[in-house]
């Protein structure tokens, strides 16, 4: 009986994958720490649904769990988006306690430090397992040519999965989209402010365009 | 028998479905898995109690150059995967609290602790030592090796390289009775004493403090593990292609440099 419901699951889950346009792409927001993920979950939720997707800080490693946003529906020219947004924590190949203690005690900066690199286990898992698209996010006020971001976009390459890198940040005086599209040029790279809400209408036109 | 109840001593044969949902007599979702090739010495282990000392002695020397060794050796990699699967039907639906596992039981027994709360749970140790038995068979290959960590075992927190049958068997044997004197003296009996060796893989000697034990065992886990290497509490270092390549899923960290994971869905439907 197990082995016929199990059938069942799965067969339905293969069907409707192929057969069901409406299914919600769930669409994965990685980069690396800091980098404004959550800003533009936030942003993308609250312009759709109202709701924000988690908070927001200054402080690296905010987000160390995957948060999830269910039937994100996105309108653009007439057409109807539908995702669910992942916002990720930030990914990176070190986690220091010592970046947090100058904003809380050891023992909490330990276990953020902890939580961090629990949510970097997870969010390397997602993209493994549970994504149908990647909206990469990088600061366009540091380099983007890093370990990290090599190695991420080299893996959702490998996957074929249909990825937009967002250039965040472009308020900030040091910004500059350029050096991310040099990085990339085998990507669309969209600038914008997450935070301003600059560019917004791009945004979701290139989500709509990529992830529809 | 490599099923077994951790709760109940219920034993399942391999491939069992019945353990699936949980022992069907006391509902636990606890289970040691137990080589076929251990399975004897561990039921001496775990049901003669301190009676089977004799029996007892020869799993805990599970003499490492020998043909025992390579027996182990061969039955590793399945041991590896059954052994995680046991391990994981007990963290269920729910991220476990990395502490919960401190609850539980004693977190660091010495010896003669770890000898005295065989009666409660003979393999409670087990599913805490977060070594995977692929080690094992490195050690076994190294007779060395093996018989450093024998030597070293009366002072290691939680001893790893030894699967529960092995970790019964050593504890029945240096018995708080059998002690000559404390714990600190509990070594192997005379007779393999001359196997010391003099050189080798010593991963720490128990003169020390209990800082070296924990830090060789935190290298340890990060060989094994080395998707996340553990510097010290609280910095980490990443291997993103190694999480990324894993099947299973990391959902807890502690600081012993213990995991605890999720495995996927289908490793379990495969047994439906």
């Amino acid at each position: 009986m197990g082995l016929l419901t199990g059938l069942r699951d799965s067969l339905s889950r293969v069907t409707d994958r192929l057969f069901s346009e409406q299914e919600p792409k769930r669409i994965g927001i990685y980069g690396p720490p800091n980098a404004g993920k959550t800003t533009l979950a936030n942003r993308i939720a609250r312009d759709w649904t109202g709701d924000a997707v988690g908070a927001e800080s200054h402080i690296p490693h905010e987000t160390r769990r995957a948060r999830r946003k269910e039937d994100v529906e996105i309108e653009r020219d007439g057409k109807t988006v539908s995702i669910d947004i992942v916002d990720t924590p930030g990914v990176t190949t070190k986690v220091d306690y010592e970046e947090f203690t100058d904003e809380m005690d050891k023992d909490d900066a330990v276990r953020r430090s902890r939580e961090a690199t629990e949510g970097v286990a997870e969010a390397m898992h997602w993209l493994r397992e549970d994504v149908d698209g990647v909206i990469y996010v990088l600061d366009s006020a540091e380099d983007p040519i890093t370990q990290v971001n090599t190695m991420l976009i080299g893996i959702i390459e490998s996957r074929d999965l249909p990825v937009l890198i967002f250039a965040n940040k472009i308020d900030l005086e040091e910004s500059s989209v350029k050096r991310i599209e040099d990085a990339f040029p085998q990507h669309e790279t969209v600038p914008l402010s997450a935070k301003e809400g600059e560019n917004m209408d791009e945004v979701y036109e290139q989500i709509a365009e990529y992830f529809g | 028998m490599p099923h077994q109840c951790t709760n109940c001593g219920r034993r399942f044969p391999d491939g069992s479905k019945e353990m699936l949902s949980g022992c069907p007599d006391c509902g636990g979702n606890r289970f040691q898995f137990t080589p076929d090739a251990d399975g004897e010495e561990a039921d001496a282990g775990t049901e003669g109690d301190s009676g089977a000392t004799g029996e007892g002695a020869d799993t805990g020397a599970d003499d490492p150059a020998g043909d025992e060794a390579v027996g182990e050796k061969s039955g590793t990699v399945s041991r590896a995967a059954a052994t995680v699967r046991d391990w994981m039907s007990e963290s269920g639906a729910g991220k476990p609290d990395p502490n919960d596992g401190a609850d539980a039981e004693p977190d660091r027994p010495t010896e003669t602790e770890a000898a005295e709360t065989d009666d409660r749970d003979p393999f409670a140790e087990w599913p805490e030592t977060a070594r995977p038995p692929e080690d094992r068979s490195e050690e076994a290959d190294d007779a060395e090796s093996a018989n450093a960590d024998r030597e070293v075992e009366a002072d290691w927190p939680d001893p790893p390289g030894e699967d529960s049958a092995q970790a019964d068997a050593r504890r029945t044997v240096v018995g708080p009775d059998e002690l000559p004197e404390d714990a600190e003296s509990a070594t192997p009996p005379d007779d393999r004493t001359e196997d010391r060796p003099d050189h080798g893989r010593v991963v720490s000697e128990p003169e020390d403090d209990d800082q070296p034990s924990v830090d060789e065992l935190r290298n340890e886990l990060n060989e094994q593990f080395e998707s996340i290497k553990i510097v010290e509490p609280g910095q980490y270092e990443l291997n993103l292609m190694e999480l990324y390549d894993r099947e299973e899923h990391i959902v807890s960290l502690q600081e012993d440099g213990r995991y605890v994971i999720d495995v996927p869905d289908s490793w379990v439907d495969a047994d439906e």
